[in-house]
């Protein structure tokens, strides 16, 4: 039996009304790490979002294998915390279509909020924290949801350098058991320190380095 | 742009008065109306006869007027919450950042309905079915509650930022999940100042439930105009007046909870009257001290 890639696109163009990026032909494996570089404006939240099914290719197709359902973490550029409720069940959000029973997930909510350092923020309403802290909670409820594929927008933003380690640690040990994570950044040195494979925008175009 | 903003203004105006002008071509028999007017207002309305308000037993808490409002008051809270839990089901399906279109557009469909329908309708359809009285009005009050309410809180939820969703829909939470622990959580500052509203609103709108007998201090007006007693018509419209000044302080109150930070803590009482720049400051040098 051959393995399957997690994630295939093949002859993917993405856009909106005008075309973004075409002709996109790539393969994903399981526990890589990939970073998305290019200016502003050129289309990677765009392809992040298509790869998530929330754009519709403007050609060609995106095949994912995992579950419907948990089976993919999104973690948007503007976090996509609901800002009037608690950590953590901001963060349960994630268990919650983990498939672990009751307890597992209280058990992995408790843990990943005290991954990110939160536990005095539990109950506090997520509006309340500083951007730093939210950043936190995004990534919480995806350690919780513990995906095979995880895809986050500039996620590390402006994370200062102790964070950032923080951060990356966790979402490296998931890595390690076979996670994979598609990750957008503009910081050069952070995409090149952290990342197996580096993707571009050029022209139109999505070039591997 | 602000030469077509100001053409635009102009132009609804002018429709506006032209219309008018229209209708008024239609009777100028507005002579003599005056004196019938001045006439009416002296001999019928006035003095407010306060007879409604008192009673033998005790007083105004027994009187035809308190407890015409205070069935008013209850068919009003029972109305709002029912009515309040009906559209949160509905706009769920009616908001189209949530829903298929169809399905959307069908449940729009249902709300504009029950709004199109007017409340007074809705009263005499519930009187047929179900007889006289707050029964009656009860159900008519919901069901215009739902279409109002229910279109407000579609469009609040239509209106929440996209990313909270999109992150939902990405995770593959189910469609009632995301409406459940995303959506409503985020929009819940709207939902609690739009049900506030709605309950002033119910009562006020009553007693016009009430003229047509669906009970409640309405049917009260309704028995004394239909007797000619203007003059109680008046103490009671006084009465209505009050309460809805004491309501609307009680709104007031209640929303300055619910701002969109919703971090004012413990508004004092006289917080309510200032703009809310000077609210803020207020609050802020509360924060410092503590
Ligand atoms: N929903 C949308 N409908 C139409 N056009 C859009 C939409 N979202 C983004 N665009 C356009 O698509 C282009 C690419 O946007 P995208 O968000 O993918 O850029 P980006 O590479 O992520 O930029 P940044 O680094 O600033 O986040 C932009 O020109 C933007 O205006
Ligand atoms: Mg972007």
């Amino acid at each position: 039996m051959t393995m399957m890639p997690l994630l295939q696109m093949t002859n993917l163009s993405i856009g909106y009304d005008k075309t973004l990026v075409s002709n996109v032909n790539l393969e994903v494996g399981r526990g890589e790490v990939i970073a998305v570089l290019g200016p502003s404006g050129l289309g990677k939240t765009t392809l992040l979002r298509t790869i998530a099914g929330l754009v519709t290719p403007l050609e060609g197709e995106v095949i994912l294998n995992v579950n419907r359902r948990g089976g993919l973490g999104y973690i948007p550029q503007r976090l996509g915390l609901v800002r009037h409720t608690s950590v953590w069940t901001n963060v349960g959000l994630g268990a919650m279509v983990s498939g672990l029973n009751r307890l597992q997930r209280e058990e992995i909510i408790a843990e990943s909020i005290i991954k990110m350092g939160l536990e005095d923020k539990i109950k506090e309403p997520v509006r309340r924290l500083s951007g730093g802290q939210q950043r936190r909670v995004a990534t919480a409820r995806t350690l919780a949801q513990s995906p095979p594929l995880i895809l986050a927008d500039e996620f590390l933003g402006e994370l200062d350098d102790d964070n950032v380690e923080l951060v990356m640690a966790s979402v490296l040990e998931l890595v390690k058991k076979g996670s994979t994570l598609i990750m957008v950044e503009h910081h050069e040195e952070r995409a090149i320190e952290f990342a197996d494979r580096i993707w571009r925008i050029v022209d139109g175009k999505l070039v591997e380095e | 742009m602000k030469k077509r903003v100001f053409t635009i203004s102009l132009s609804l105006i002018l429709l506006a008065v032209f219309i008018l002008n229209n209708f008024m071509g239609q009777r100028i028999t507005i002579a003599g109306s005056w004196n019938n007017l001045v006439i009416f207002t002296f001999d019928s309305l006035l003095p407010p006869d306060w007879s409604v308000a008192q009673s033998e037993e005790c007083g105004f808490f027994c009187s035809d007027a308190w407890l015409g409002m205070w069935e008013t008051l209850k068919i009003a809270f029972v109305a709002t919450v029912f009515g309040f839990i009906f559209a949160i089901l509905i706009s769920v399906f009616a908001a189209s950042n949530l829903s298929p279109l169809w399905v959307s557009l069908i449940a729009r469909a249902v709300l504009a309905a029950m709004r199109t329908i007017p409340s007074i309708i809705w009263a005499t359809i519930f009187l047929v079915a179900i007889g006289l009285g707050p029964v009656a009005g009860i159900m008519a009050m919901t069901f215009y509650t739902i279409g109002y309410l229910g279109k407000l809180q579609y469009e609040a939820i239509e209106g929440m930022e996209t990313a909270p969703l999109e992150a939902a829909k990405a995770m593959g939470m189910r469609r009632h999940e995301a409406a459940i622990f995303v959506a409503v959580p985020e929009v819940a500052n709207n939902l609690l100042s739009q049900l506030i509203f709605m309950f002033e609103y119910n009562v006020r709108h009553g007693t016009v439930l009430g003229l047509v007998g669906a009970g409640g201090i309405g049917l009260t007006i309704s028995n004394s105009l239909n007797s000619l007693q203007y003059d109680r018509v008046t103490a009671l419209l006084i009465v209505i007046f009050v309460v809805v000044l004491i309501i609307e302080g009680i709104s007031m109150v209640a929303r300055s909870f619910v701002t969109e930070e919703g971090d004012v803590k413990r508004p004092s009482w006289f917080t309510i009257f200032h703009s809310p720049n000077q609210a803020v400051r207020i609050h802020h040098f509360d924060d410092e001290s503590e």
